[in-house]
């Protein structure tokens, strides 16, 4: 169960930090910053860097993407930026544009 | 998804921006800017809003320190804690809510706030002026008593020595506006002219 969700009508423009899961269905400008999971569902719009755990984008992304564990580019995900995680899945179907650290 | 229109910001989520948009808003976490939403706003006892809010229909539970505007109502539960004007055609105010600010229900009016200050203002003046006469009428009176001639001048003088008395303390007291009218003597032709000539 997430604990902080944007939805589909809301705007967020600034920074968002939370300890908790995260999903946006919105739209958020600026930073995220989350200790646990970041969920950027279809038609959710994030213009901003991601600093969080586990990561999940099935929206569009314009930034750069920090994990310290995984990130998943899921099927309809569009992805513009660099994306630094241990683990990183691209599903088919999904765009990405960026380069990949993945601290090896 | 249903629950995807509703937007909750959760209590160990912290905002530093603005937050708008349509639909419902659950603020359970802590936002330092302004909310603007076409849906309901609801602050939960753990939320925290560190500026306006403007909604339909707002609900606190919470702490806000800004300005409230509702286009149906405002509900403040007991709980809330609110630093900042309310405006909304309905307001409900429950036991236990705190609220410090200027409460306003009924339709659109953004003058008010300003107009109320104007009454006041006047209000404070008409004050002034009621203990203006009183402190200067055993000046004029004594002034009389020592010199009949300058008595007509006496009381302009002395007036506007009180007056600025006056406004020095208005200025540190915020109950009054600006000088209070100043006391006018019945003047004959030439004299007003002569005076300010000999002020000078």
């Amino acid at each position: 169960m997430a604990s902080t969700v944007i939805g589909a009508g809301i705007t967020i423009e600034g920074e968002v930090t939370s300890d908790e899961d995260v999903i946006v269905s919105g739209t958020l400008r600026g930073k995220l910053v989350a200790k646990d999971a970041v969920t950027v569902e279809h038609g959710g719009v994030v213009e901003a860097d991601i600093n969080a755990g586990p990561v999940a984008i099935a929206g569009s992304v314009t930034g750069n993407i920090s994990s310290n564990d995984r990130v998943d580019l899921q099927n309809g995900a569009k992805v513009v930026g660099n994306v630094k995680a241990t683990r990183i899945t691209i599903a088919d179907g999904a765009q990405f544009k960026g380069n990949v650290d993945m601290d090896v | 998804m249903a629950d995807r229109d509703q937007t909750l910001i959760g209590s160990g989520t912290f905002v530093r921006g603005r937050v708008t948009g349509t639909g419902d808003l659950e603020i359970a976490g802590r936002i330092e800017g302004d909310v603007s939403c076409s849906g309901d706003v609801l602050v939960d006892g753990s939320g925290l809003v560190g500026a306006g809010i403007s909604a339909r229909r707002i609900v606190v539970r919470g702490a806000v320190k800004g300005d409230l505007v509702a286009e149906d109502a405002i509900i403040l539960e007991a709980g809330a804690r609110v630093v900042g004007d309310l405006k909304a055609p309905r307001i409900a105010i429950a036991p236990g809510a705190l609220v410090r600010g200027h409460v306003q229900t009924g339709g659109a009016g953004a003058a008010r706030p300003r107009s109320a200050a104007a009454t006041a203002s006047r209000a404070s003046s008409a004050s002034a002026a009621k203990a203006a006469p009183a402190a200067a009428a055993p000046a004029r009176t004594e002034a009389k008593k020592a010199a009949p001639p300058a008595a007509r001048s006496a009381p302009a003088g002395n007036g506007g020595k009180s007056s600025t008395h006056r406004s020095s303390a208005g200025a540190s007291g915020a109950s009054r506006v600006g000088p209070p009218p100043p006391v006018v003597p019945v003047l004959k032709k030439g004299t007003k002219a002569a005076l300010h000539h000999k002020k000078r």
